[in-house]
């Protein structure tokens, strides 16, 4: 069983073997390059389940080994080793082989589905379709199994090339470049504090490995043990301070306030791309990092506050955005945006193992609920608007039941899985919230937010499917193949029993252990475990109860499931009508704000024009000016000078003779003064 | 009784500037080569007085080689007066002026 593991790099490599297979011979294979990718990454998949098995039955519970080394050096650290090597390793605990489960179990059902959506629709381009989903896949999971920070910074990066490849597909279209050229700037805003905290982790500690006893983590922990100053900081503020460098990466990938405004124009991608994106993905890859040195941000109550309030304000703010919309991808984009603001108000708070849950449970209901509008799109013959859509109900029942259970798992209504893992986030972030204002506010927004994510997935749910059709396509929906309803009801089982993964309310209550992912995070290695973080927050967050523990988890699950139950009924009232009408008209002045998304773009777009453009010209009119001046001045000077001296050279030689022997003489003269002749 | 040192010296120095004269004066080339052997010989004059002064041989040895040496830079001098006066149609050396900046 252990040696098992001396295969795990084959689970990155597959789809990377499939990226070079679709680009190089793509044209000339019978699916334009979807074969290789599906193998691949049921390939990954397949190893990936081993690799389950594997931490799970193995003696040590992970796999932690360093695969090659290309730069070691002597380390200008503060504190720590003498000597820094970056390498690349591979790190499998059970985070990550849970982790690489989901990435390449998703990965595997959209390369399947495209065949429907891609191949069928006769698009143009596919090798470059399945050549950037095989490279994006690749990315992600190097990144997921990635035992340091650099190899992970550098998988990110990928990963953000891949979406940007990716949600271009379409390049011939106006807004399909642009929208991949934000994307690709906005996160890479992000990234760049991303760089600048792992070089600051790197000068601090001399090592950038996730886990183990010379981890960046542990050296942190000893330096604020230790009361040690960093930088002329002390070192809890350097690690916040570092933290939060990190974290910019965080909110450009995973799409949180301010930076989230790249992903709803993401949408220009193909769907099953935006599936990929959002379900396991780019968007993913922020909120894991998070998970992945959460060591690091549990050392900085500092930083998870932030990451907390964050995480809440982005879950309501995205939430709002998310019921006007018209677009029925535009309102998935936005449930992402509010449940990755979930996951960072779970972690911030310490619900390490209710972030980690609602990251699997969003992968799966997220992706079906993706491929379900895509199976929409293709219903509607490539319509997106929902309010051309209508009675799809009858005539796709399997697109139809599926999606149904991909939105009651997003609402959050028991028992299907989004509801467990919510309502588990939302129970940590109200205990903590008790004994902490901030917590509680961000708790609060959580909570309101829940009411609107009812009302704009059951508004989704009932215009596209409910009701009379609104448009000739609507009633004469085009027919989708197995390809598109297999991984439907795969990914729809997924989502209404992925919950039992962790049903911590039953167990809180009833005493039943049933909280497998909680005593699955427990395992792995030494500091990394769920364990060590609860010990860390123990010192971090004081936790209280309303009553008694029941009563508080009663109260939390009493009220979320109220609001989701609400939210849904006032869509229920309000859009499951045969002919359902705007009711956005009532919301006056808010409905424009909503509409033009809070002027996020406008005011970034602002940011950029109003601000860095005239920045940067004043910084190149300086360049110009002042650097280029200085510089031509002294060429200038020297050319000036050397036309003046150059008249020396008559090209007479009587003249270099008269000034050979007046040089002599003058030398004579100076060195008979100096030497005391004429005395 | 030979003749005294200074003399010798007096001789030199009086032929070098009389060739220094010419260089700074003269624009015939073929005068140039002739005062620059002049100035050569006054060198060499200087060397022979001074070995003889000492009883030493070297100097004699060294205003042999100078001949030699000076023989040659007439050949080449020469050579280049001519390409010269292919070139100018004259030995006046301040009119090639072309090869300055």
């Amino acid at each position: 069983m252990e040696g098992l593991f001396d295969y795990a790099p084959a689970i990155a490599l597959f789809p990377l073997a499939a990226f070079v297979i679709a680009l190089a011979f793509g044209n000339y294979l019978p699916k334009k390059g979807a074969i290789p990718g599906i193998v691949a990454t049921g390939g990954s998949l397949a190893l990936s389940l081993a690799m389950l098995a594997a931490v799970a039955g193995g003696e040590e519970g992970y796999y932690h080994d360093t695969l090659y080394t290309w730069a070691a050096g002597d380390a200008a650290s503060e504190v720590g080793p003498e000597g820094i090597e970056f390498t690349f390793g591979i790190l499998i605990d059970p985070l990550a082989a849970l982790m690489l489960v989901i990435v390449s179990l998703i990965s595997f059902l959209v390369h399947v589905f495209s065949l429907g959506y891609m191949n069928d629709e006769g698009e143009t381009g596919l090798p470059r379709y399945y050549a950037g989903l095989g490279l994006f896949t690749f990315s992600m999971l190097a990144f997921v199994y990635a035992d340091n920070l650099l190899m992970a910074f550098m998988f990110f990066e990928l990963v953000g090339l891949c979406s940007f490849l990716l949600i271009g597909f379409w390049f011939r279209t106006r807004s399909a470049p642009s929208a991949a050229k934000k994307a690709f700037l906005v996160t890479r805003f992000g990234d760049y504090f991303f760089l600048i905290g792992v070089i600051a982790i790197a000068a601090t500690f001399g090592t950038l490995q996730f886990a183990g006893n010379d981890s960046f983590i542990a050296a942190a922990e000893a330096a604020i043990d230790g009361n040690e100053q960093l930088f002329g900081f002390g070192a809890e503020t350097w690690v916040t301070i570092t933290a939060l460098l990190v974290l910019g990466g965080v909110v450009g990938k995973s799409a949180q306030f301010p930076l989230h405004t790249w992903l709803p124009d993401a949408m220009e991608g193909p769907t099953t791309v935006s599936a990929l994106i959002h379900a396991a993905t780019m968007v993913a890859a922020g909120v894991y990092l998070v998970a992945r040195m959460f060591g690091y941000y549990a050392l900085s109550p500092t930083a998870l506050a932030i990451v907390a309030f964050v995480g809440g304000f982005t879950a309501l703010f995205a939430a709002t955005m998310g019921c006007v919309k018209d677009d029925v991808k535009q309102v998935l984009a936005y449930s992402t945006i509010s449940q990755y603001g979930y996951m960072m108000l779970g972690l911030g708070v310490g619900g390490y193992v209710a972030g980690v849950f609602h990251l699997m449970n969003h992968a799966f209901f997220k992706a079906l609920l993706f491929l379900g509008a895509g199976a929409v799109i293709i219903l509607m013959h490539h319509e997106q608007n929902m309010w051309k859509m209508g009675g799809l109900k009858d005539k796709a029942p399997v697109t139809y039941w599926t999606f149904v259970a991909g939105a009651l798992a997003l609402a959050g209504i028991i028992p299907f899985s989004g509801f467990w893992s919510k309502d588990e986030i939302l129970y940590d972030a109200l205990i903590v919230g008790l004994e902490e204002p901030l917590i509680l506010a961000a708790y609060a927004m959580g909570l309101v937010a829940v009411f609107f994510t009812g009302f704009y997935t059951f508004r989704m749910v009932f215009l596209t499917f409910h009701g009379k059709p609104r448009s000739e396509a609507a009633e004469d929906p085009h027919g989708v193949g197995w390809s598109i309803k297999l991984p439907l009801l795969t990914l729809g089982v997924l989502a209404v029993v992925a919950g039992i993964a962790n049903l911590a309310p039953v167990y809180k209550l009833t005493g039943i252990e049933l909280t497998f992912l909680e005593s699955w995070l427990e395992g792995g290695l030494e500091g990394t475990t769920y364990v060590a973080y609860t010990e860390l927050l123990g010192d971090v967050y004081d936790t209280g109860f309303i009553g008694t523990e029941s009563t508080t988890v009663l109260i939390a699950a009493g009220l979320s499931l109220a609001l989701a139950f609400s939210g849904a009924g006032v869509a229920w009232k309000l859009y499951n009508v045969p002919e359902p009408v705007r009711h956005t008209e009532k919301l006056g002045g808010a409905y424009d704000v909503l509409r033009s998304n809070y002027y996020q773009d406008e005011y970034q777009v602002w940011l950029a024009e109003g601000l860095t453009l005239p920045l940067a010209r004043a910084a190149d009119r300086f360049d110009q000016t002042v650097i280029d001046g200085t510089v031509d001045g002294v060429s200038t000077a020297s050319l000036f000078g050397s036309d003046r001296v150059k008249r020396i050279q008559t090209g007479i030689v009587t003249n270099y003779a008269a000034l050979l022997v007046t040089g002599f003489i003058v030398l004579l003269i100076v060195l008979g003064i100096l030497g005391g002749w004429f005395v | 009784m030979s003749v005294a040192i200074e003399y010798y010296v007096l001789l030199s120095m009086a032929l070098f500037c009389i060739g220094l004269f010419g260089i700074l004066t003269r624009r015939n080339a073929l005068m140039f080569l002739m005062s620059v052997e002049i100035m050569l010989n006054a060198a060499n004059i200087n060397l022979i007085a001074f070995a003889f002064y000492h009883g030493n041989l070297t100097g004699q040895v060294f205003a042999l080689f100078t001949m030699a040496l000076a023989a040659a830079e007439v050949a080449v001098g020469l050579g280049i007066i001519l390409v010269l006066y292919r070139n100018f149609r004259d030995v006046d050396v301040t009119v090639p002026t072309t090869m300055r900046w």
